[in-house]
């Protein structure tokens, strides 16, 4: 059941080779020793992939399955209390009917996702007034891969040094405040690049970062660019408490 | 305005001249309901369009100040006038909403300069399709159906307000209930979960499902 794309990453190591999603189904079930597969080369590896064929959906899901993993592996590498004791195995009869049983109800819903797909594809067309207010981040003009590029240009200009960890840590939280304060003045909006301090550490611009992110998603700043590859501004937009009153969709 | 006083009782009036007046009473009330109907279509139009989601029958008796009839009749007329027009009224979601017909989509997105919307990746329509014919769901029962770890997906189902939590199981680790929310039916425009495509009895055979 895993959905391996064209061009997305396969993990090459002594002891396995797949799509790392299969890795990790197979180290939540037990049937691979995590400590026999060098999660660090896996990560660097990946991170070279990444710099090819760049694909936000598939880093994210990447760095979540590569998180699982370390957690699986820490765990493992931990001494742990006798092993529980297994539930006796089935009757290989009632197996067999389970997994038809299975492999039946599955269908029958993928039966229905297909009539969900249609209605999908129907409702995508339809467009309402004002446009997306309620149901779109306010991403105009942007994709997130412009985002991502800007936030990668930014990061570049910073001098790569080692770093000593600062002893405070800067908050998404903070910095969520600090660039909401940025945008209170101007109705002009700001430019991307002016959400980041001159001097500002790769962690400070990382954290920028997914503040802005944040403040997307929760629609209180409007990111447009007029032009493909065009300059990007960011706009405060007033808070507002749910979705006005067309009955909220899921707004609690 | 009819019925003037001080008439009544002071001439016996011919049976049929009553009758008459009864009709001519009957077709002008007909009338000025017909003329309150037209109005409140006029004004539902402006409702519909200023709103931009589903707007239910109540809220149309509210704002309008007219019994729900008048408004169910008044949606009526402007669906059918709306038949011949780049614009139509959905009912989704308990509500009905103006919208463009999917025809004109590509010159709506060329306007706008949209790109067109990502649809759902097939895991993440799956899972909600399970959620939704199977709700309120933990994640244990949605595992046990998908056969794999479905944490992120329903993270993103989540995030996309398509699910949400709407309570804990009373069973062992009182395991999260997930159940699809109001955005789930103005996604697929569906006007509520009965408006769900039906779906075919557990374990029966598709003939023309050729699956690999």
């Amino acid at each position: 059941m895993t959905n391996t794309r064209p061009g997305s990453y396969v993990v090459h190591t002594a002891t396995f080779e797949g799509p790392l999603d299969q890795l990790l189904q197979l180290a939540q079930q037990g049937q691979v020793d995590l400590e026999t597969i060098p999660l660090a080369e896996i990560a660097a590896e990946y991170l070279a992939h990444s710099r090819r064929a760049f694909d936000v959906e598939e880093a994210t899901e990447t760095l979540w399955m590569l998180a699982a993993l370390i957690e699986l592996k820490a765990r493992a590498l931990l001494p742990h209390p006798p092993p529980v004791e297994e539930p006796p195995a089935e009757e290989p009869g009632d197996l067999q009917e389970l997994l038809e049983e299975r492999l039946a109800t599955y269908r029958v819903f993928k039966d229905v996702a297909t009539a969900l797909r249609a209605l999908e594809s129907y409702q995508q067309r339809v467009f309402l007034h004002p446009p997306e207010e309620p149901a779109g981040p306010l991403l105009s003009g942007v994709a997130l891969a412009d985002l991502f590029r800007a936030f990668q240009e930014v990061l570049a200009r910073v001098p790569d040094r080692v770093e000593e960890v600062p002893p405070q840590s800067i908050t998404v939280a903070e910095q969520m405040a600090a660039v909401l304060a940025l945008l209170a003045d101007g109705v002009e909006g700001v430019p991307f690049e002016a959400l980041f301090r001159a001097a500002a550490t790769r962690l400070e611009i990382v954290v920028t970062f997914l503040a802005l992110l944040e403040l997307i998603r929760l629609m209180r700043v409007r990111v447009v660019q007029d032009a493909t590859f065009g300059a990007i501004r960011v706009y405060g937009r007033a808070a507002r408490d749910g979705g006005g009153q067309t009955g909220g969709a899921g707004d609690d | 305005m009819d019925a003037p006083l001080g008439t009544e009782g002071v001439r016996p009036e011919e049976p049929g001249m009553i009758e008459l007046e009864q009709a001519a009473g009957d077709a002008a009330r007909l009338h000025e309901r017909d003329a309150r109907v037209r109005e409140t279509a006029r004004a539902i139009e402006c409702i519909l369009l200023v709103s931009g989601g589903p707007v239910r029958v109540e809220q149309l008796v509210d704002a309008a100040q007219v019994p729900p009839e008048i408004v169910v009749a008044a949606v009526e007329i402007l669906m059918q006038e709306y038949a011949a027009r780049g614009l139509e009224i959905q009912t989704v979601a308990g509500g009905y909403q103006l919208a463009t017909r999917p025809d004109h989509a590509e010159v709506v997105q060329r306007f706008l300069g949209a790109a067109g919307r990502e649809p759902l990746t097939q895991a993440t329509l799956e899972t909600l399709a399970i959620v939704a014919y199977r709700q309120p769901i933990t994640r244990p029962e949605l595992e046990a159906v998908r056969g794999v770890r479905s944490e992120y997906v329903l993270e993103r189902l989540e995030e996309r307000r398509l699910i949400r939590v709407v309570g804990r199981k009373a069973t062992v680790g009182r395991p999260i209930l997930y159940a699809t929310t109001e955005g789930f039916l103005r996604y697929f425009g569906l006007r509520d979960l009965a408006d769900l495509p039906p779906m075919a009895a557990f374990g029966m055979i598709h003939p023309a499902a050729p699956e690999e």
